[in-house]
């Protein structure tokens, strides 16, 4: 089976301000297909996926690379060519963050956002080596 | 639940654009080959399910209804070059 290793550190800024496309939605969020990616400077590094018309709901996320470089999850087939993504430089990685107390939070390693920068379709997929990685991987953070 | 007996290397269609067919049977693992159009997501269950509830669990209320965000690292401070 053809895998793409999405291993590129993040090779130009994300494409912040803009409408991602979700075709398939984000699992047990089916129904919502649509997502503003909003990007404040004194938020970064992390991003809002926004649901368009309810500023109450909103997904917290980050480019988890940076954060953890070992991180190399593996596209299957299916998912590179639904995305049509030509080559890794044009995938960006997304995490979902939760957070869980103070200066707490975990990344969705296991369920990561896959975007293709050119189209800004993007899809949560389930990678091919999913096992090694935890939905509730601990964020990096320093103590204030 | 419909119930359908199958044998090696027979499949069912679903929906006429789903074929699941029972490629492997080794002891208590069957193996299963799904064909299915792209916009078709196909998942393991308890991994969708996994998934699924830490979706629910990180919806937040907006991004005003989280009041500080975790301070992470910066990314490149391994690369800055001290004065």
């Amino acid at each position: 089976m053809n895998r793409v290793e999405t291993t590129a550190p993040q090779p130009a800024p994300l494409p912040a301000e803009s409408t991602l496309r979700m075709p398939m939605g984000l699992l047990g969020f089916e129904r919502i297909k649509e997502y503003f990616l909003l990007a404040d400077p004194a938020e970064e590094p992390f991003l809002w996926l926004q649901v368009p018309h309810d500023a109450n709901l909103a997904f917290l996320v980050i480019a988890p690379q940076p954060l953890l470089p070992d991180y190399k999850p593996e596209l299957s087939a299916e998912d590179v060519a639904f995305l049509g993504l030509a080559s890794a430089a044009d995938a960006s990685l997304l995490s979902i963050v939760t957070i869980r107390g103070p200066n707490q939070a975990t990344l969705n390693l296991k369920g990561p956002i896959v975007m293709n920068r050119r189209t800004l379709v993007a899809k949560q997929v389930i990678p091919t080596n999913a096992a090694q990685f935890s939905v509730q991987h601990p964020l990096p953070v320093v103590q204030p | 639940m419909l119930i359908l007996s199958r044998r090696l290397n027979e499949s069912i269609v679903i929906d006429g654009r789903i074929t699941v067919k029972i490629v492997r049977v080794d002891g208590e693992v069957v193996k299963l080959g799904i064909a299915a159009p792209l916009d078709v997501p196909v998942h393991r269950q308890e991994i969708y399910e996994e998934i699924q509830k830490n979706n629910q669990e990180a919806l937040t209320q907006g991004r005003a209804a989280v009041s500080a965000l975790p301070k992470v690292p910066r990314p490149h401070s391994n690369v800055e070059t001290k004065a």
